[in-house]
């Protein structure tokens, strides 16, 4: 770029704010400060979420097997619980998919004891998979038991160390 | 499709419960870790997470247990209206999870630094310790050679028998040891609160100044000899080393002196000196006098004939006989002088015979206006063996000496008392001019005299010394300048009786 357009570029560059502060000032509009937001966004936002969560969790196991943590016994308790914790996402997304997003399928409590699944396309493979789905705490609850006995492994490890250093 | 509720409905509920108790534990669990090591970032960074599921756990629980009891009771449209809020929060708890988890690696990073910090510091502080410890022995050692090396140079100093003494650049005495209070006759606060100096004992202030002009130039003096005077007036003669300490750490220079009391030393050379002298005096005297003792009384005896045979001359006989007369005293005493051994000797009392002169002589016109004061020994009898008459002259000598010294107007004591080793002293001491230190080393020669031409013939002294030499003993003299004489005879006792 010649040395003449480079200047030119710069004076146009500079004057693009002054230029907007005069065009809002003689080409007055109507403004709208906030956006409407539509229902969907929240299942969304949730979904987006359970993403995250389970992004993390995977982040997780691979930061404590790349820092070789996972020769402890607490580490990898704790890897254990993130993939539980995955496994739990997929589950709640999936579930959250069918009943929320797409509504393949609809719940009916007909008693304290009985339920109707209710799919669009009468599937009861569907409504099988989807009863499954809504068992999650059977996926959540291990994760936070991991997680757990991870924790007190290493108080254990923790202690033992501090006990070897003091006996030293 | 129908199917049962109750496993749905049992899942959930014991779920939701189960994972509020479980996250609760893990809370503990972690806070526990926390304060086992407080410093640690990742155990930070595991209750942080244990917070975040806590939180997740708990609203996503109540939600759950919530649905359930709305959804049983027939309440659907309640549960419809807040299941959104619910469902917010229990979003917002696991994002607020996943976004903690996310942070691990930072965490790491930062206990890793943390961790490194610490070794090094344990590191250091190790090494710090192994140096205090080497530094701490080290001076423990150096301190025990310095106390050690201190204490002997204490012993050397305060058992010296020479006096040391340390004086400050201005030659302010600023230490002495026991020998230096002995010698000097000064108290150490004395020394050291009055602030005197060094040049304070010289008895000659000219002396100090040369001393103390050569130790400034050449930095120090070698066996100097000088003369001290005590506070009782007493003269020493004394050895005098000296050398400058420019002090070490920066501390102020001083001058160390190391004095030698030759005091004793020089007198009994001199008195040894003084006996051969005489010794080899009394030999001459002796020669002589017998050698003259002849002819005079040949000349006596014939001057005395022709004053019985020719009376017309008398009067130039006379005093050819008076002079001869004057010669045999001489010749008398130059023999006394000279004797070896007294033929006639005997236990004499020494009191007795002093208190016998002092009787005689306070008679005399002469001492009317002298204070004469006897102090004898008052144990048992002082007794010798030896002559009384030429005892009793030697203490006449010495008394009528003592009178003249005084002018005829003064004090004069006399003082007997046993010694030890059986000795006896008789001290005559007057308070009169003094002897010139120049004839205190002439004062027992024969025919020394200080007195007007005439007035004596300068054998008293010489013929008392013989005479106490006789009895085995030994006659002393200290004289300081108008400030008076003292002669202290030293006899031995008979030690055949007490």
């Amino acid at each position: 770029m010649s040395k003449k357009n480079r200047y030119s570029l710069q004076l146009f560059l500079k004057s693009i704010p002054a230029m907007t502060i005069a065009g809002l000032i003689l080409l007055p509009i109507n403004g709208y400060a906030t956006q409407l937001h539509a229902s969907s966004e929240g299942i969304i936002t949730h979904q987006v979420g359970h993403l995250f969560f389970l992004f993390s969790m995977v982040t997780l196991i691979f930061t404590i097997t790349g820092k070789g943590l996972d020769q402890q016994k607490g580490w990898r308790l704790i890897q254990y619980s993130a993939f539980f914790f995955i496994l739990w996402n997929l589950d709640t997304i999936t579930a959250h998919f069918f009943d929320n997003q797409i509504l393949a399928v609809k719940i009916e409590n007909i008693s304290i004891l009985k339920m109707k699944i209710v799919t669009n396309n009468n599937s009861s493979l569907l409504a099988w998979f989807y009863y499954l789905l809504k068992l999650d705490h059977l996926l959540c609850v291990p994760a936070m038991l991991f997680f757990y006995k991870g924790l007190s492994s290493l108080v254990n490890d923790q202690r033992q160390m501090m006990g070897k250093k003091d006996i030293q | 499709m129908i199917a049962s509720f109750i496993p749905i409905l049992a899942v959930d509920v014991l779920g939701s419960v189960a994972m509020v108790i479980i996250a609760l534990l893990s809370l503990y669990k972690a806070r526990i870790l926390r304060e086992l090591d407080p410093d640690n970032a990742v155990f930070l960074y595991l209750l942080w997470i244990s917070t975040g599921l806590t939180i997740f756990s708990v609203s996503r629980s109540f939600g759950h247990i919530l649905r359930q009891f709305l959804m049983l009771t027939s309440n659907a449209e309640v549960w419809h209206a807040i299941s959104a809020y619910t469902g917010s929060i229990n979003t917002v708890s696991f994002m607020l999870v996943g976004l903690i988890t996310l942070f691990f690696n930072q965490n790491w990073k930062i206990n890793e630094k943390i961790l490194t910090g610490r070794k090094k510091l344990e590191k250091t502080h190790i090494e710090l310790m192994d140096l205090n410890q080497t530094l701490e022995h080290k001076v423990v050692e150096r301190t025990e050679r310095l106390t050690s090396s201190e204490h002997k140079c204490r012993r050397i100093f305060e058992q010296s028998l020479d006096t040391i003494i340390v004086t400050d650049s201005e030659f302010k005495i600023m230490e002495t040891n026991p020998a230096g209070i002995t010698l000097t006759g000064y108290s150490r606060d004395e020394m050291i609160m009055k602030k005197m100096t060094a040049g304070s004992f010289f008895a000659d202030p000219s002396e100090w100044e040369r001393i103390s002009h050569k130790i400034g130039s050449e930095e120090y003096i070698l066996n100097e000899e000088v003369e001290f005077l005590r506070p009782d007036n007493e003269a020493l003669l004394v050895l005098i080393t000296g050398g400058i300490d420019y002090g070490a750490f920066g501390s102020a220079k001083s001058y160390h002196f190391i004095i030698k009391n030759i005091n004793e030393k020089k007198q009994m050379e001199r008195q040894i000196a003084q006996a051969d002298k005489l010794a080899a005096l009394g030999e001459l005297s002796a020669g002589v006098a017998h050698e003259i003792n002849n002819p005079l009384g040949i000349i006596l005896g014939y001057s005395q004939l022709l004053l019985k045979q020719a009376p017309e001359h008398q009067d130039d006989l006379k005093i050819i006989e008076k002079h001869v007369q004057n010669c045999k005293t001489v010749v008398s005493d130059l023999l006394s002088f000279s004797r070896k051994g007294s033929p006639e000797m005997s236990i004499v009392d020494i009191n007795k015979v002093v208190d016998g002169v002092v009787k005689f002589l306070s008679n005399h016109s002469d001492f009317r206006n002298i204070e004469m004061s006897l102090n004898p020994y008052t144990g048992d009898r002082l007794n010798i063996l030896g002559n009384e008459q030429e005892l009793a002259q030697v203490m006449v000598n010495l008394v009528i000496n003592a009178c003249h010294a005084v002018d005829g107007k003064g004090k004069i004591d006399i003082t007997t008392k046993k010694a030890e080793q059986d000795k006896i002293l008789i001290i005559v001491k007057d308070n009169g001019k003094g002897i010139a230190k120049k004839n205190l080393t002439r004062i027992f020669d024969p025919f020394f005299t200080t007195k007007p031409v005439g007035q004596g013939t300068g054998l008293g002294l010489s013929v008392g010394y013989g005479i106490i030499k006789r009895h085995r003993g030994d006659i002393r003299v200290k004289s300081s300048k108008e400030k008076g004489t003292v002669f202290t005879i030293n006899l031995p006792a008979d030690g055949t009786t007490t």
